[in-house]
């Protein structure tokens, strides 16, 4: 049971972003990506969800395929993502941006959403509770009213991974989720991605910051000019001559 | 009293069937499709009901039944081109289909009656069956605002990719969102129908619909509240200020460019957002360091 890129691939023309990239990403632990600016993360991450499409190869959540599908159909398969620029809805306060996390569990028929039902009501009214003590979780219960657009931004990065999480995926992907972040909210949120691993959800860390992917991935893999050039245990990936040249600069390798 | 009140009761009438159009209007806008097509499906709901009634003899509500589904089917053929556009070229194509019902009613003469439309309609509605349609619509668009999908048409409003990432389906939401919009446009136009006897074809127009955006646009775009506040000021002003009743349109003009300016989100809107931001600043100062710390 993985998230498992297969063979993926992407041209755009005659330009190759993503060749022959193969990557699993088991369930219950943190895998890294990573790579210069220009090695083709956006567009694996942007295939990935269902933004781009595919030129060649199979995308897999457990055992459903998709390669093809839609980006609302791939959240409902188990994956959900937070984004590299942060996106909340601002003019929504805190608690209805997580709401809206809860989507994939919501069962009430149109008709009774439309008539305001009992089956609505209850609907929202326990989403809320659930919203809530996610809130709870995070620290920031005392926010909950307040207009999301407003926020610091650390507070603003919690909010999308809660909501992300409120869909309860299988698993996740982080699109450069400390980007912009200072030490002490960085290690707050490794603290935190741990957690989440070890309560079963594998993640999928798009990350810069070779510090912080080391600290937490068990593996990791190397992007460079849309293939990958190393793959393995963090120590030894960083050590590989071919990830320095690519990251360093070959004078250096 | 009572003559004063009487002498108001045309006014009343006019308000709530507006209200009912802005909030077909609202709807849709709410679930972030651009449309400016609703008095084009007013339109089709006002013939649907008109030709019914006149023509085939129906009982008014039937013909109101099927003035609603007429409303909702238009509006769900049209939902399939427009789905595959965005923003201003939604604007743009449902203009283009206002413009067609108007050609249509002026030239399918053997059933719309042409350029003199339909007349004769009895009348069967009044300012009490109004006020019940009234708050009935304001019921409705209450229960979806709390509901699973005033929440998805929040989200894909703000922003769709966030929208899709969460699983919402978008294409299935925004027609959704136009085909409850277009089946209360076709009530409402089919309400116009039975309270004003006739139907002229260049009634649903171009200042019709400059007027209804104009309810939404100057009351506010996501409250419950906007079309209430901006229907009742926009129709109040002109009677309130009787000497400026002749430069309406002036009014109504130099209004929107103030309000766009000045409160963008609308009197509503930014009244409850001033109010919300006081509540919550009131009780900001233990938290002030939490909400700007970590």
């Amino acid at each position: 049971m993985a998230l498992v890129l297969d063979n993926l691939s992407k041209r755009f023309g005659g330009v190759v972003a993503s060749e022959n990239v193969n990557i699993t990403v088991p369930k219950g632990k943190i895998t890294g990506l990573i790579g210069p600016n220009g090695a083709g993360k956006t567009t694996i991450v942007n295939m990935i969800t269902g933004m781009l499409a595919v030129s060649g190869g199979t995308i897999r959540v457990d055992d459903t395929d998709i390669t093809r599908a839609p980006a609302d159909q791939i959240c409902r398969a188990g994956l959900a993502r937070t984004f590299q620029n942060i996106r909340i809805l601002p003019e929504n306060s805190v608690l209805d941006n997580i709401l809206i996390g809860f989507h994939r569990h919501e069962r009430c028929s149109t008709l009774s959403a439309l008539l305001g039902l009992p089956a609505s009501r209850r609907e929202t009214a326990a989403m809320r509770a659930r919203a809530e003590a996610l809130l709870e979780r995070f620290g920031m219960r005392h926010l909950a009213e307040y207009p999301a657009g407003g926020l610091s931004y650390g507070h603003q990065r919690r909010v999308e991974m809660m909501r992300a999480l409120a869909s309860e995926p299988e698993y996740i992907l982080l699109d450069e989720p400390i980007a912009g972040m200072n030490d002490v909210e960085s290690d707050a949120l490794a603290v935190l991605f741990r957690d989440l691993a070890d309560s079963g959800i594998g993640i999928l860390l798009i990350e810069h910051n070779l510090r912080f992917v080391t600290r937490l991935c068990e593996h990791i893999y190397v992007l460079d000019g849309g293939r990958l050039i190393a793959e393995g245990a963090p120590e030894a990936v960083l050590s590989d001559p071919a990830v320095l040249t690519a990251y360093v600069g070959g004078e250096h390798a | 009293m009572m003559n004063l009140l009487l002498g108001y009761q045309p006014l009343l009438d006019l308000f709530l069937l507006h209200l009912g159009l802005a909030y077909a209007q609202w709807l849709v806008l709410r679930a972030g499709v651009f449309s400016l097509g609703t008095v084009g499906l007013a339109a089709v709901g006002a013939y649907t009901g008109g030709i019914l009634v006149v023509t085939y003899g129906l009982p008014a509500p039937l013909a109101l039944i099927a003035s609603a589904l007429s409303g909702g089917l238009v509006a769900l053929a049209l939902s399939v081109p427009l789905a595959r556009l965005r923003g201003i070229y939604q604007a743009i194509a449902t203009v283009a289909f206002i413009q067609i019902v108007l050609s249509l009613n002026i030239y399918a003469t053997n059933v719309t009656g042409g350029a003199q439309g339909i007349t004769g309609i009895p009348k069967t509605v009044g300012t009490p069956l109004l006020l019940v349609a009234g708050a009935v619509t304001i019921y409705l668009m209450y229960a979806i605002t709390r509901s699973r999908l005033g929440r998805a048409f929040d989200a894909i409003r703000q922003n769709e990719a966030v929208a899709a990432s969460l699983g919402v389906s978008i294409v299935r939401h925004q027609t959704l969102a136009f085909v409850l919009s277009g089946a209360l446009a076709g009530v409402y136009g089919a309400l116009e129908a039975f309270h004003s006897y006739a139907l002229v074809p260049s009634q649903f127009g171009f200042p019709y619909l400059i007027a209804i955006l104009s309810y939404v646009v100057f009351g506010g775009r996501t409250s419950l509240w906007g079309p209430i506040v901006g229907t009742a000021v926009l129709i109040l002003l002109p009677e309130v200020v009787r000497p400026l009743a002749d430069a309406r349109m002036l009014v109504f003009g130099i209004l929107l460019i103030l309000t766009i300016n000045f409160l963008p989100k609308g009197i509503a809107d930014t009244l409850i957002e001033r109010a919300r931001g006081r509540r919550l600043g009131a009780r900001r100062p233990a938290e002030a360091d939490t909400a700007k710390g970590s």
